[in-house]
Protein backbone atom coordinates (compact mmCIF):
# COMPACT_ATOMS: atom_id res chain seq x y z
CA UNK A 1 0.00 0.00 0.00
CA UNK A 2 1.64 3.69 -0.60
CA UNK A 3 -0.23 6.96 0.56
CA UNK A 4 0.75 9.73 -2.31
CA UNK A 5 0.20 13.65 -1.08
CA UNK A 6 0.50 15.71 -3.93
CA UNK A 7 0.78 19.75 -3.27
CA UNK A 8 -1.05 19.31 -0.31
CA UNK A 9 -2.64 21.89 0.96
CA UNK A 10 -5.55 22.85 3.89
CA UNK A 11 -5.86 24.90 7.02
CA UNK A 12 -8.18 26.46 9.11
CA UNK A 13 -10.98 28.52 8.45
CA UNK A 14 -9.21 31.44 5.99
CA UNK A 15 -5.48 30.64 7.64
CA UNK A 16 -3.57 28.50 5.36
CA UNK A 17 -1.12 26.14 7.31
CA UNK A 18 -0.14 23.17 4.91
CA UNK A 19 1.23 25.48 1.21
CA UNK A 20 1.61 22.49 -0.91
CA UNK A 21 2.66 19.09 0.79
CA UNK A 22 3.87 16.00 -1.23
CA UNK A 23 5.43 13.11 0.35
CA UNK A 24 5.12 9.09 -0.49
CA UNK A 25 4.32 6.32 2.89
CA UNK A 26 4.84 2.63 1.09
CA UNK A 27 4.39 -0.54 2.91
CA UNK A 28 6.90 -2.03 5.19
CA UNK A 29 8.46 1.54 5.91
CA UNK A 30 8.41 3.95 8.78
CA UNK A 31 9.01 7.80 7.50
CA UNK A 32 9.18 10.48 10.22
CA UNK A 33 7.60 13.66 9.73
CA UNK A 34 9.50 15.59 12.02
CA UNK A 35 9.32 20.03 12.33
CA UNK A 36 8.89 22.39 15.08
CA UNK A 37 5.52 23.30 17.10
CA UNK A 38 3.81 24.84 14.59
CA UNK A 39 5.09 23.80 11.73
CA UNK A 40 2.37 21.82 10.09
CA UNK A 41 2.37 18.13 11.08
CA UNK A 42 -0.73 17.96 13.19
CA UNK A 43 -2.99 19.77 10.58
CA UNK A 44 -1.14 17.13 7.94
CA UNK A 45 -1.98 14.46 9.80
CA UNK A 46 -5.86 15.61 10.28
CA UNK A 47 -5.76 16.26 6.43
CA UNK A 48 -4.83 12.76 5.40
CA UNK A 49 -7.29 10.79 7.56
CA UNK A 50 -10.10 13.55 5.81
CA UNK A 51 -11.11 15.16 9.55
CA UNK A 52 -10.17 18.19 8.18
CA UNK A 53 -10.64 19.17 4.25
CA UNK A 54 -7.57 19.73 2.26
CA UNK A 55 -8.10 23.57 0.13
CA UNK A 56 -5.91 21.94 -3.07
CA UNK A 57 -4.22 19.09 -3.94
CA UNK A 58 -4.57 15.59 -4.01
CA UNK A 59 -3.87 12.40 -1.66
CA UNK A 60 -4.09 9.15 -3.45
CA UNK A 61 -3.78 5.75 -1.83
CA UNK A 62 -2.93 3.16 -3.87
CA UNK A 63 -3.49 5.06 -6.71
CA UNK A 64 -7.37 5.70 -5.11
CA UNK A 65 -7.83 9.15 -4.86
CA UNK A 66 -9.23 9.60 -1.30
CA UNK A 67 -9.09 13.61 -1.21
CA UNK A 68 -13.14 13.85 -1.31
CA UNK A 69 -13.56 10.76 1.11
CA UNK A 70 -14.64 11.00 4.44
CA UNK A 71 -12.65 9.65 7.27
CA UNK A 72 -14.56 6.58 7.77
CA UNK A 73 -13.96 5.39 4.24
CA UNK A 74 -10.43 5.45 4.40
CA UNK A 75 -10.13 3.94 7.22
CA UNK A 76 -11.89 1.41 5.92
CA UNK A 77 -9.20 1.42 2.63
CA UNK A 78 -6.77 0.79 4.88
CA UNK A 79 -5.62 3.96 6.51
CA UNK A 80 -5.36 4.64 10.62
CA UNK A 81 -4.44 7.56 12.47
CA UNK A 82 -3.94 8.20 16.77
CA UNK A 83 -4.25 11.85 17.27
CA UNK A 84 -1.83 13.78 19.24
CA UNK A 85 -4.86 15.13 21.47
CA UNK A 86 -8.51 13.44 21.80
CA UNK A 87 -7.68 9.99 20.28
CA UNK A 88 -10.14 8.07 22.41
CA UNK A 89 -13.87 8.58 24.02
CA UNK A 90 -12.83 9.89 27.22
CA UNK A 91 -16.48 9.45 28.40
CA UNK A 92 -16.64 5.46 27.19
CA UNK A 93 -15.37 2.80 28.71
CA UNK A 94 -11.77 0.99 27.34
CA UNK A 95 -13.92 -1.70 26.13
CA UNK A 96 -16.30 0.54 24.37
CA UNK A 97 -13.80 2.41 22.63
CA UNK A 98 -12.31 -1.25 21.09
CA UNK A 99 -15.76 -2.22 20.51
CA UNK A 100 -15.91 0.95 18.21
CA UNK A 101 -12.62 -0.03 16.63
CA UNK A 102 -14.31 -3.27 15.47
CA UNK A 103 -12.47 -5.81 18.30
CA UNK A 104 -14.73 -8.59 19.91
CA UNK A 105 -14.80 -8.96 22.98
CA UNK A 106 -12.74 -11.91 23.14
CA UNK A 107 -9.78 -9.81 21.52
CA UNK A 108 -9.54 -7.34 23.92
CA UNK A 109 -7.20 -8.77 26.39
CA UNK A 110 -4.78 -9.34 23.57
CA UNK A 111 -4.79 -5.45 22.58
CA UNK A 112 -4.82 -4.53 25.96
CA UNK A 113 -1.92 -6.91 27.06
CA UNK A 114 0.14 -5.46 24.66
CA UNK A 115 1.83 -2.85 26.46
CA UNK A 116 2.25 -5.45 30.05
CA UNK A 117 0.48 -5.05 32.56
CA UNK A 118 -0.44 -1.31 32.32
CA UNK A 119 -3.51 -1.37 30.47
CA UNK A 120 -4.62 -5.50 31.28
CA UNK A 121 -7.89 -6.14 33.35
CA UNK A 122 -8.84 -1.83 32.65
CA UNK A 123 -11.48 -2.72 30.19
CA UNK A 124 -14.24 -2.03 32.09
CA UNK A 125 -12.57 1.83 33.15
CA UNK A 126 -13.90 4.47 31.87
CA UNK A 127 -11.18 5.93 29.79
CA UNK A 128 -11.32 9.30 30.99
CA UNK A 129 -9.99 8.36 34.15
CA UNK A 130 -6.87 6.87 33.02
CA UNK A 131 -3.78 8.70 32.97
CA UNK A 132 -2.50 10.44 30.13
CA UNK A 133 0.30 7.96 28.94
CA UNK A 134 -1.92 4.74 29.69
CA UNK A 135 -4.87 6.80 27.25
CA UNK A 136 -1.37 7.22 24.54
CA UNK A 137 -0.70 3.57 25.09
CA UNK A 138 -4.18 2.77 24.41
CA UNK A 139 -4.78 4.35 21.59
CA UNK A 140 -1.38 3.16 19.99
CA UNK A 141 -2.44 -0.31 21.00
CA UNK A 142 -5.51 0.06 19.60
CA UNK A 143 -4.56 1.46 15.57
CA UNK A 144 -1.56 -0.70 15.90
CA UNK A 145 -3.90 -4.16 16.50
CA UNK A 146 -6.05 -3.18 13.82
CA UNK A 147 -5.25 -4.63 10.20
CA UNK A 148 -4.81 -1.10 8.91
CA UNK A 149 -2.20 -1.11 5.93
CA UNK A 150 -0.96 2.22 6.66
CA UNK A 151 -0.47 3.75 10.32
CA UNK A 152 -0.29 8.00 10.47
CA UNK A 153 0.50 8.12 14.19
CA UNK A 154 0.98 11.67 15.83
CA UNK A 155 3.25 11.99 18.56
CA UNK A 156 2.47 8.72 20.28
CA UNK A 157 5.13 8.90 22.76
CA UNK A 158 4.08 11.86 24.08
CA UNK A 159 3.65 11.75 27.99
CA UNK A 160 4.69 8.29 28.19
CA UNK A 161 7.54 6.81 30.43
CA UNK A 162 11.17 5.75 28.97
CA UNK A 163 10.63 2.17 29.28
CA UNK A 164 6.75 2.28 27.53
CA UNK A 165 8.77 4.65 24.74
CA UNK A 166 11.05 1.69 24.37
CA UNK A 167 8.36 -0.82 23.79
CA UNK A 168 6.33 1.45 21.58
CA UNK A 169 9.25 1.68 19.38
CA UNK A 170 9.11 -1.98 19.05
CA UNK A 171 5.50 -2.19 18.31
CA UNK A 172 6.14 -0.04 15.82
CA UNK A 173 8.72 -1.70 13.99
CA UNK A 174 7.13 -4.87 14.39
CA UNK A 175 4.58 -3.37 12.25
CA UNK A 176 6.80 -2.30 9.75
CA UNK A 177 8.43 -5.47 9.79
CA UNK A 178 4.71 -7.28 9.25
CA UNK A 179 4.86 -5.23 5.51
CA UNK A 180 2.56 -2.00 7.18
CA UNK A 181 3.77 1.50 6.24
CA UNK A 182 3.97 4.08 8.88
CA UNK A 183 4.20 8.18 9.01
CA UNK A 184 5.45 9.00 12.42
CA UNK A 185 5.25 12.43 13.68
CA UNK A 186 7.98 12.37 16.64
CA UNK A 187 9.56 15.05 18.69
CA UNK A 188 11.59 12.18 20.23
CA UNK A 189 14.41 12.75 18.27
CA UNK A 190 16.29 9.49 19.47
CA UNK A 191 13.47 7.45 18.78
CA UNK A 192 13.19 9.04 15.53
CA UNK A 193 16.60 8.25 14.40
CA UNK A 194 15.92 4.20 15.54
CA UNK A 195 13.08 3.61 13.91
CA UNK A 196 12.87 5.28 10.73
CA UNK A 197 13.96 4.70 7.48
CA UNK A 198 13.09 8.04 6.05
CA UNK A 199 13.00 11.67 7.12
CA UNK A 200 10.81 14.44 6.12
CA UNK A 201 11.44 18.09 7.78
CA UNK A 202 8.49 20.47 7.76
CA UNK A 203 8.85 23.74 8.51
CA UNK A 204 5.77 26.52 8.01
CA UNK A 205 3.60 24.16 6.43
CA UNK A 206 6.30 22.84 3.72
CA UNK A 207 8.65 20.47 3.24
CA UNK A 208 12.05 21.72 3.83
CA UNK A 209 13.94 18.38 3.86
CA UNK A 210 13.98 14.66 3.24
CA UNK A 211 15.89 11.90 2.53
CA UNK A 212 17.14 8.32 3.61
CA UNK A 213 17.28 8.22 7.67
CA UNK A 214 20.99 6.43 7.30
CA UNK A 215 22.18 9.61 5.77
CA UNK A 216 24.44 11.37 8.42
CA UNK A 217 24.56 14.70 7.06
CA UNK A 218 20.57 14.73 7.45
CA UNK A 219 20.16 13.45 10.57
CA UNK A 220 22.52 16.61 11.48
CA UNK A 221 20.66 19.03 9.68
CA UNK A 222 17.34 17.71 11.12
CA UNK A 223 18.66 17.96 14.53
CA UNK A 224 20.40 21.45 13.81
CA UNK A 225 16.48 22.43 12.65
CA UNK A 226 14.58 21.07 15.76
CA UNK A 227 16.92 23.08 17.76
CA UNK A 228 16.74 26.35 16.41
CA UNK B 1 -60.41 9.08 45.74
CA UNK B 2 -62.40 8.18 42.47
CA UNK B 3 -61.74 12.55 40.71
CA UNK B 4 -57.61 11.42 41.98
CA UNK B 5 -57.31 7.81 40.10
CA UNK B 6 -59.05 9.72 37.31
CA UNK B 7 -56.84 12.41 37.16
CA UNK B 8 -53.54 10.09 37.62
CA UNK B 9 -55.07 8.28 34.68
CA UNK B 10 -55.10 10.85 32.83
CA UNK B 11 -52.04 12.10 33.58
CA UNK B 12 -50.29 8.69 32.64
CA UNK B 13 -52.17 8.66 29.12
CA UNK B 14 -51.08 12.51 28.79
CA UNK B 15 -47.59 11.33 29.47
CA UNK B 16 -47.93 8.40 26.85
CA UNK B 17 -48.52 10.44 24.25
CA UNK B 18 -46.26 13.58 25.20
CA UNK B 19 -43.20 10.99 25.67
CA UNK B 20 -43.80 8.93 22.02
CA UNK B 21 -44.23 12.61 20.45
CA UNK B 22 -41.43 13.96 22.07
CA UNK B 23 -38.95 10.49 21.43
CA UNK B 24 -38.54 11.75 17.55
CA UNK B 25 -37.68 15.13 18.45
CA UNK B 26 -35.64 14.29 20.79
CA UNK B 27 -33.49 11.75 18.99
CA UNK B 28 -33.18 14.13 16.14
CA UNK B 29 -32.18 16.82 18.42
CA UNK B 30 -30.20 14.88 20.45
CA UNK B 31 -27.77 13.34 18.00
CA UNK B 32 -27.67 15.42 15.11
CA UNK B 33 -28.49 19.11 16.85
CA UNK B 34 -31.31 19.28 14.52
CA UNK B 35 -34.56 21.16 15.34
CA UNK B 36 -36.87 19.71 13.36
CA UNK B 37 -39.66 22.20 13.09
CA UNK B 38 -41.25 19.78 11.19
CA UNK B 39 -41.74 17.14 13.33
CA UNK B 40 -45.75 18.01 14.38
CA UNK B 41 -46.02 17.30 10.26
CA UNK B 42 -44.33 13.66 10.68
CA UNK B 43 -47.12 13.15 13.32
CA UNK B 44 -49.66 13.93 11.36
CA UNK B 45 -48.93 12.11 8.62
CA UNK B 46 -48.40 9.11 10.83
CA UNK B 47 -52.32 10.20 11.85
CA UNK B 48 -53.14 10.24 7.98
CA UNK B 49 -51.73 6.71 7.70
CA UNK B 50 -53.88 5.50 10.15
CA UNK B 51 -56.96 7.50 8.66
CA UNK B 52 -56.31 5.19 4.99
CA UNK B 53 -55.91 2.32 6.32
CA UNK B 54 -59.45 2.93 8.04
CA UNK B 55 -60.63 4.19 4.51
CA UNK B 56 -59.60 1.59 2.84
CA UNK B 57 -61.19 -0.74 5.30
CA UNK B 58 -57.97 -2.57 6.53
CA UNK B 59 -57.53 -3.06 10.73
CA UNK B 60 -56.46 -0.05 13.07
CA UNK B 61 -53.79 -1.42 14.30
CA UNK B 62 -52.35 -2.04 11.08
CA UNK B 63 -51.44 1.28 10.80
CA UNK B 64 -49.01 1.71 13.48
CA UNK B 65 -46.31 -0.19 11.99
CA UNK B 66 -46.72 0.91 8.85
CA UNK B 67 -47.04 4.34 9.88
CA UNK B 68 -43.47 3.58 11.27
CA UNK B 69 -42.48 2.11 7.68
CA UNK B 70 -43.86 4.93 5.71
CA UNK B 71 -42.54 7.53 8.12
CA UNK B 72 -39.01 5.92 7.99
CA UNK B 73 -38.87 6.15 4.71
CA UNK B 74 -39.90 9.79 4.42
CA UNK B 75 -37.45 10.45 7.11
CA UNK B 76 -34.85 9.24 4.82
CA UNK B 77 -35.45 10.93 1.72
CA UNK B 78 -35.64 14.22 3.98
CA UNK B 79 -32.68 13.45 5.26
CA UNK B 80 -30.47 12.60 2.25
CA UNK B 81 -32.59 15.31 0.00
CA UNK B 82 -31.96 18.01 2.71
CA UNK B 83 -30.82 17.75 6.54
CA UNK B 84 -27.92 15.69 5.19
CA UNK B 85 -26.43 19.23 3.13
CA UNK B 86 -27.22 21.82 6.16
CA UNK B 87 -27.05 19.84 9.47
CA UNK B 88 -24.34 21.33 11.16
CA UNK B 89 -25.71 24.61 10.62
CA UNK B 90 -28.37 25.29 13.39
CA UNK B 91 -29.99 28.28 11.88
CA UNK B 92 -30.29 26.64 8.39
CA UNK B 93 -32.23 23.12 9.56
CA UNK B 94 -34.73 25.39 11.49
CA UNK B 95 -35.22 27.44 8.63
CA UNK B 96 -35.38 24.33 6.02
CA UNK B 97 -37.52 21.92 8.21
CA UNK B 98 -39.81 24.95 9.16
CA UNK B 99 -40.50 25.41 5.10
CA UNK B 100 -40.70 21.69 5.09
CA UNK B 101 -43.45 21.86 7.80
CA UNK B 102 -45.04 24.07 5.71
CA UNK B 103 -44.63 21.75 2.29
CA UNK B 104 -45.74 18.76 3.88
CA UNK B 105 -49.30 20.67 5.37
CA UNK B 106 -50.05 22.19 1.85
CA UNK B 107 -48.82 18.67 0.07
CA UNK B 108 -51.54 16.70 2.89
CA UNK B 109 -54.13 19.54 1.97
CA UNK B 110 -53.84 19.00 -1.83
CA UNK B 111 -54.46 15.47 -1.18
CA UNK B 112 -56.50 14.89 2.11
CA UNK B 113 -58.33 18.80 1.60
CA UNK B 114 -58.65 20.75 4.61
CA UNK B 115 -61.56 18.79 6.11
CA UNK B 116 -61.10 17.47 9.13
CA UNK B 117 -61.39 13.49 9.16
CA UNK B 118 -61.56 11.17 11.67
CA UNK B 119 -60.56 7.65 12.70
CA UNK B 120 -62.73 5.42 14.75
CA UNK B 121 -61.52 4.29 17.76
CA UNK B 122 -60.77 0.47 17.21
CA UNK B 123 -61.66 -0.37 20.92
CA UNK B 124 -64.63 1.58 22.02
CA UNK B 125 -65.94 1.29 25.67
CA UNK B 126 -64.00 1.54 28.98
CA UNK B 127 -62.61 -0.78 31.24
CA UNK B 128 -63.33 -0.47 35.47
CA UNK B 129 -59.93 -0.40 37.35
CA UNK B 130 -58.81 0.94 40.31
CA UNK B 131 -62.14 2.07 41.14
CA UNK B 132 -63.09 4.28 37.77
CA UNK B 133 -63.87 4.05 34.19
CA UNK B 134 -61.30 4.49 32.13
CA UNK B 135 -61.52 4.73 28.11
CA UNK B 136 -59.63 1.18 27.24
CA UNK B 137 -58.03 2.67 24.08
CA UNK B 138 -56.10 4.99 26.57
CA UNK B 139 -54.91 1.76 28.42
CA UNK B 140 -53.80 0.98 25.38
CA UNK B 141 -52.18 3.63 24.38
CA UNK B 142 -50.21 3.72 27.29
CA UNK B 143 -48.94 0.54 27.30
CA UNK B 144 -48.06 0.41 23.68
CA UNK B 145 -46.24 4.08 24.28
CA UNK B 146 -44.41 2.49 27.55
CA UNK B 147 -43.08 -0.25 24.80
CA UNK B 148 -42.29 1.94 22.28
CA UNK B 149 -40.43 4.37 24.44
CA UNK B 150 -38.70 1.26 26.60
CA UNK B 151 -37.70 -0.19 23.32
CA UNK B 152 -36.09 2.71 21.69
CA UNK B 153 -34.63 3.70 25.22
CA UNK B 154 -32.79 0.32 25.03
CA UNK B 155 -32.04 0.17 21.45
CA UNK B 156 -30.08 3.41 22.34
CA UNK B 157 -28.28 2.25 25.25
CA UNK B 158 -27.68 -1.07 24.91
CA UNK B 159 -26.86 -2.03 21.41
CA UNK B 160 -24.27 -1.50 19.16
CA UNK B 161 -25.55 1.19 17.65
CA UNK B 162 -26.47 2.84 20.83
CA UNK B 163 -22.74 2.85 21.21
CA UNK B 164 -22.23 4.23 18.17
CA UNK B 165 -24.42 6.89 18.94
CA UNK B 166 -22.62 7.79 21.82
CA UNK B 167 -19.56 8.00 20.55
CA UNK B 168 -20.42 10.23 17.43
CA UNK B 169 -22.67 12.57 20.06
CA UNK B 170 -18.96 12.59 22.14
CA UNK B 171 -16.98 13.64 19.08
CA UNK B 172 -18.17 13.16 15.38
CA UNK B 173 -14.53 13.86 14.14
CA UNK B 174 -12.67 10.84 15.90
CA UNK B 175 -16.05 8.22 15.44
CA UNK B 176 -15.07 8.91 11.98
CA UNK B 177 -11.68 8.25 12.34
CA UNK B 178 -12.55 5.10 13.87
CA UNK B 179 -13.98 4.22 10.97
CA UNK B 180 -17.87 4.80 11.80
CA UNK B 181 -19.84 5.97 9.42
CA UNK B 182 -21.42 8.55 10.94
CA UNK B 183 -23.58 9.70 7.91
CA UNK B 184 -25.27 6.84 8.07
CA UNK B 185 -25.76 7.00 11.50
CA UNK B 186 -27.54 10.50 10.94
CA UNK B 187 -29.46 8.81 8.18
CA UNK B 188 -30.79 5.78 10.89
CA UNK B 189 -31.15 8.78 13.80
CA UNK B 190 -33.40 10.82 11.16
CA UNK B 191 -35.67 7.91 9.61
CA UNK B 192 -35.83 6.38 13.44
CA UNK B 193 -37.11 9.69 14.86
CA UNK B 194 -39.76 10.51 11.52
CA UNK B 195 -40.62 6.65 12.35
CA UNK B 196 -41.09 7.43 16.17
CA UNK B 197 -43.63 10.10 15.07
CA UNK B 198 -45.28 8.18 13.04
CA UNK B 199 -46.50 5.55 15.10
CA UNK B 200 -47.10 8.62 17.38
CA UNK B 201 -49.53 9.66 14.89
CA UNK B 202 -51.21 6.67 14.08
CA UNK B 203 -51.82 5.62 18.02
CA UNK B 204 -53.33 9.65 18.56
CA UNK B 205 -55.56 9.88 15.37
CA UNK B 206 -58.50 8.45 17.05
CA UNK B 207 -58.57 10.35 19.78
CA UNK B 208 -59.03 13.75 17.81
CA UNK B 209 -59.26 15.04 14.77
CA UNK B 210 -56.99 14.25 11.40
CA UNK B 211 -56.13 17.15 9.44
CA UNK B 212 -53.40 19.14 7.87
CA UNK B 213 -52.85 21.67 10.34
CA UNK B 214 -52.82 18.43 13.24
CA UNK B 215 -49.26 18.44 13.66
CA UNK B 216 -49.06 22.14 14.83
CA UNK B 217 -50.66 20.97 18.40
CA UNK B 218 -48.46 18.35 19.23
CA UNK B 219 -45.04 20.75 18.65
CA UNK B 220 -45.00 23.08 21.64
CA UNK B 221 -45.82 20.55 23.68
CA UNK B 222 -42.81 18.13 22.05
CA UNK B 223 -40.44 20.53 22.50
CA UNK B 224 -41.24 21.36 26.04
CA UNK B 225 -40.65 17.67 26.74
CA UNK B 226 -37.03 18.06 25.45
CA UNK B 227 -36.38 21.18 26.82
CA UNK B 228 -37.54 20.01 30.59
CA UNK B 229 -35.67 16.51 30.34
CA UNK B 230 -32.90 17.92 28.46
CA UNK B 231 -31.63 16.56 25.12
CA UNK B 232 -28.23 15.28 26.46
CA UNK B 233 -29.76 12.33 27.32
CA UNK B 234 -32.43 10.16 25.57
CA UNK B 235 -34.13 9.34 29.08
CA UNK B 236 -34.39 12.81 29.51
CA UNK B 237 -37.52 12.73 27.29
CA UNK B 238 -39.25 10.04 29.03
CA UNK B 239 -38.19 12.22 32.45
CA UNK B 240 -39.54 15.53 30.72
CA UNK B 241 -42.56 13.77 29.95
CA UNK B 242 -43.57 12.58 33.17
CA UNK B 243 -42.90 16.14 34.73
CA UNK B 244 -44.46 17.96 32.43
CA UNK B 245 -47.35 15.27 32.26
CA UNK B 246 -47.58 15.37 35.85
CA UNK B 247 -47.63 19.73 35.96
CA UNK B 248 -50.47 19.94 33.37
CA UNK B 249 -52.54 17.37 35.10
CA UNK B 250 -51.73 19.04 38.36
CA UNK B 251 -52.55 22.59 37.34
CA UNK B 252 -55.65 21.44 35.62
CA UNK B 253 -57.07 19.43 38.81
CA UNK B 254 -56.66 22.16 40.77
CA UNK B 255 -56.95 25.32 37.81
CA UNK B 256 -57.97 24.70 34.33
CA UNK B 257 -56.16 23.58 30.79
CA UNK B 258 -54.83 27.62 30.11
CA UNK B 259 -52.71 27.79 33.16
CA UNK B 260 -51.51 24.26 32.87
CA UNK B 261 -49.93 25.18 29.81
CA UNK B 262 -48.58 28.53 31.59
CA UNK B 263 -47.06 27.03 34.08
CA UNK B 264 -45.17 24.15 31.48
CA UNK B 265 -43.92 27.24 29.62
CA UNK B 266 -42.79 28.14 32.97
CA UNK B 267 -41.28 25.36 34.06
CA UNK B 268 -39.02 24.83 30.71
CA UNK B 269 -37.70 28.32 31.22
CA UNK B 270 -37.02 27.66 34.47
CA UNK B 271 -35.04 24.31 33.78
CA UNK B 272 -33.29 26.67 30.93
CA UNK B 273 -32.03 29.05 33.84
CA UNK B 274 -30.77 26.16 35.87
CA UNK B 275 -29.38 24.48 33.35
CA UNK B 276 -25.76 24.07 32.58
CA UNK B 277 -24.95 25.10 29.05
CA UNK B 278 -24.85 21.92 26.86
CA UNK B 279 -23.97 21.43 22.69
CA UNK B 280 -26.67 20.57 20.95
CA UNK B 281 -26.35 16.94 19.33
CA UNK B 282 -25.70 14.98 22.73
CA UNK B 283 -27.64 11.66 22.80
CA UNK B 284 -27.04 8.89 24.81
Amino acid sequence: MRLEATDLRSGYGTVPVLHGVSLTVSSGEIVALVGRNGAGKTTLVKTVLGVLRSTGGALHLDGVDITRMPPSRRVRAGLRATFQERALFGALTVSDNLRLSGFGSESHDRVLDAFGPALSGRGSQRTGTLSGGEQKMLAAAIALATDASLLVMDEPTEGLQPSNVALLGDHIESARDAGRGVLLIEQHLELAKRLADRFIVLEKGEVVDSGPAADPDLAARVARRLLI
Amino acid sequence: MDALTLELLNGASLFAILAIVALGLGIVFGLMGVINLAHGEFVMLGAYVAYVVHTVGLNHWLSVPLAAVVLFVLGVVIEVGLIRRIHRQPELTILATFGLSVCLRQIAELVFSKDFQSVPNPVPGATEAFGVLFPTYRYLLIAIAAVVVAATLLAFTRSRFGLVVRAIVADRDLAESAGIRTGMTNLCAFGVGAATAGIAGALVAPLGAVEPQAGLAYLPGAFLVVIVGGYNRLWGVAAGALTVAAVQTGVIHFYDAVWAQIASLALAVLVLQFRRPTPAGAVA
